[in-house]
């Protein structure tokens, strides 16, 4: 059959790209403001990990609420999977508590993994076998009864749409797939908790998006997700919490949210205007809480005002306000997020065990 | 009452076991290696065939059925262990080792599959694979009965042996590959364990032998009693440990006493004594430890990482 008269397909999946985008802010901002901080699905009091001299983890305390979709970020040699690998009992820590689900690492550990998926920093995957063979071998492993397993690997790879290679041998799946196959098999048993270690490292950008609109599916359907990444926009992108890690500690941990607040005490409000600039900077003077304006580079000969300002949104409703009310002509008028990138630098020193 | 439960279902329990033996017969290899097998051990066969009956032609002018029918069996039982000696710690010395080295081992650690299924499923799969050698290279054992010079018990008893000495080589495989975490240290540690323990109870066992020749032709009867039960003893703790010392003995008091369970020992004094044949106490010391070897790794493997 003749391709000619469908529409270019480039675009068309550009599109699509863009819409789920769209409606993954959507899904986080909606799990950001849908959680309990209080209801702690992780915790760890006091956590500590020597090797030999080396003070690998310091003290930490982790608190991750149930739903939340968790970033957990530090430069290399943080402590990062030394802390992964206590919480999923492949690490004894040398002193301090850890739960997960309610259950202690190093007294209930066969409970913890019943609670837990857990994905490592590397693929694991066995070569040798078929798709469906390597879902089946895990599932067995967390003891789904044999009759439920052709369903259960039916759904799954439906999941992480890999359902068209249900047959292949593993090795031939690409570096994305078998990323996608690797979470897949964490899911096997149903966990309340996915602890997922640098899921995004090493994989081109359209897989790194597809496993990240997979994390965010998988948030949607109630698990809270625990994952490491240095990627700063990844965490910035799909996280409702995030904890920055450094030399072994823990430097700030929270809502994303909060800790953004924390860091910029103001907001940062860019506007452009047609022209009036001054006129307009005298009206905004006048709202409390603007702190202070400053002029920016004009855009194609519009005048740009930088605003920081400390209070609620109804302060940003009224500046606008005082424009329209002025005439002012306003071309654009938004609020600057502030990157995660500099809360990073602000609360890190840059250390590495 | 109760119905014994189906072989098939209980390997198809033991998500590992189902893994390893999927992926050892799938593809041409497992063809390949046991065609391989068959036609080495029917090659050297045939070689021994011909040997033999040109002995046995040049010494007594005709063919001795029963001799060469002997010699053909002992001949391919003794190139099975030669195999199971080699094979089975190649196929056992990778099991825990490539988890590590495949960076699965984490993975599977972090289910609920128990160790003891873990080693169980990989100790299993391989005896399953070299039973079915085993089991394949029958019908040329059975080629000594054309030649007769052979009973039924001895292809038992050098089934069971074989079974043994493959069961303990498996398990030490696995218990290097547990605690090295390396398959090429676990080969090195497997084959110099394996054959110290061959080469080093062979020599004892000759040894403790010339002894009791120099002894007996020497003329030197002084020894009591109670030495000649240390020297008994002794003998038979390596001869017992060594699964070709074993073959043999067992062999030769299957022929020279008719009896396969058990032999009578005379003391120069007179007096008798009745002892198991070496194959029954070969097979349970064997059995037995790695029955513990089992439990060691078991052990090894449940200790989480300081």
């Amino acid at each position: 059959m003749s391709d000619l008269g469908t529409p270019p397909v480039e675009e068309e999946v550009f599109s699509a790209d863009e819409h789920v985008a769209a409606e993954n802010l959507a899904a986080v901002s909606a799990l950001r403001t849908e959680i309990d901080e209080t209801d702690l699905i992780i915790e760890t009091r006091g956590l500590n990990k020597r090797y030999g001299k080396l003070h690998a983890v310091k003290d930490l305390t982790l608190q991750v609420p149930k739903g939340a979709i968790y970033g957990f970020v530090g430069p290399n040699g943080a402590g990062k999977t030394s802390t992964m690998r206590m919480l999923t009992t492949l690490m004894r820590p040398t002193s301090g508590e850890a739960h997960i689900n309610g259950f202690s690492v190093t007294k209930d550990p066969r409970e913890v993994r019943r609670s837990i998926g857990y994905m490592p920093d590397f693929f694991g995957v066995y070569e040798d076998m078929k798709v469906w063979e390597y879902l089946d071998f895990f599932a067995a492993c967390y003891e789904i009864p044999e009759g439920q397993r052709p369903g259960l690997i039916r759904d799954l790879l439906e999941l992480v749409e890999l359902s068209h290679r249900r047959d292949d041998m593993v090795d031939k799946l690409s570096r994305g797939m078998k990323q996608r196959l690797c979470l897949a098999r964490t899911l096997a048993h149903d966990p309340a908790v996915l602890i997922l270690d640098e899921p995004a490292s090493g994989l081109d950008p359209r897989a790194r998006v597809e496993i990240r609109e997979l994390l965010i599916e998988l948030a949607k359907m109630g698990k809270t997700i625990f994952f490491s990444s240095h990627i700063l926009a990844d965490v910035s992108e799909i996280c409702t919490h995030i904890g920055i890690l450094e030399a072994g500690e823990m430097v700030m941990q929270g809502p994303i949210k909060e800790l953004r607040k924390q860091l910029s005490p103001h907001r940062t409000i860019v506007v452009t205007l047609l022209n009036r600039p001054d006129e307009a900077k005298q009206a905004l003077n006048l709202i409390a809480g603007v702190q202070n304006i400053h002029d920016l580079e004009p855009e194609d000969g519009k005048p740009r005002l930088k605003i920081e300002f400390t209070g609620e949104d109804t302060g940003i409703s009224e500046m606008l306000q005082a424009l329209m009310t002025k005439g002012i002509p306003v071309v654009n008028f938004a609020e600057e997020a502030s990157d995660l990138e500099d809360v990073f630098m602000k609360v890190t020193k840059g250390i590495v065990t | 009452m109760r119905r014994l439960p189906n072989p098939f279902r209980l390997i198809a329990r033991n998500p590992v076991a189902l893994k390893e033996l999927r992926g050892r017969m799938r593809g041409p290899r497992a063809f390949i290696v046991l065609t391989g097998y068959l036609i080495v051990v029917a090659g050297f066969t045939v070689i021994i065939y011909l040997a033999t009956t040109e002995a046995s032609l040049s010494t007594t002018g005709e063919v001795d059925g029963g001799t060469v029918g002997r010699f053909l069996f002992n001949s391919v039982v003794a190139m099975e262990l030669f195999l199971v000696t080699f094979i089975t710690p190649a196929f056992t010395a990778s099991a825990i080792s490539g988890e590590h080295e495949h960076q699965t081992y984490d993975l599977l650690r972090t289910t609920l599959l128990p160790e003891r299924s873990l080693v169980w499923g990989k100790l299993f799969s391989t005896l399953a694979y070299v039973m079915l050698l085993l089991l394949a290279a029958i019908p040329l054992q059975s080629i000594a009965f054309l030649f007769g010079g052979v009973d039924l018990p001895e292809i038992y008893i050098a089934f069971v042996t074989l079974f043994a000495t493959t069961t303990l080589l498996g398990t030490l495989g696995v218990y290097f590959s547990a605690t090295t975490r390396r398959t090429l240290k676990a080969n090195i540690f497997t084959y110099v364990s394996t054959m110290g323990l061959v080469v080093i109870t062979a020599m004892a066992v000759m040894v403790l032998v010339s002894i009791e020749v120099s002894r007996s032709f020497g003329g030197q009867n002084n020894i009591t009693v109670a030495g000649e039960w240390v020297l008994l003893l002794l003998r038979g703790v390596f001869v017992c440990l060594n699964p070709l010392t074993t073959l043999l003995t067992s062999q030769d008091y299957l022929i020279n006493q008719q009896s396969a369970f058990s032999f009578v020992y005379t003391f120069s004094d007179g007096s008798t004594v009745t002892l198991p044949s070496p194959w029954i106490v070969y097979s349970i010391a064997y059995m037995v430890l790695s029955a513990l070897i089992f439990w060691r790794t078991v052990r090894v493997m449940s200790e989480i990482e300081e």
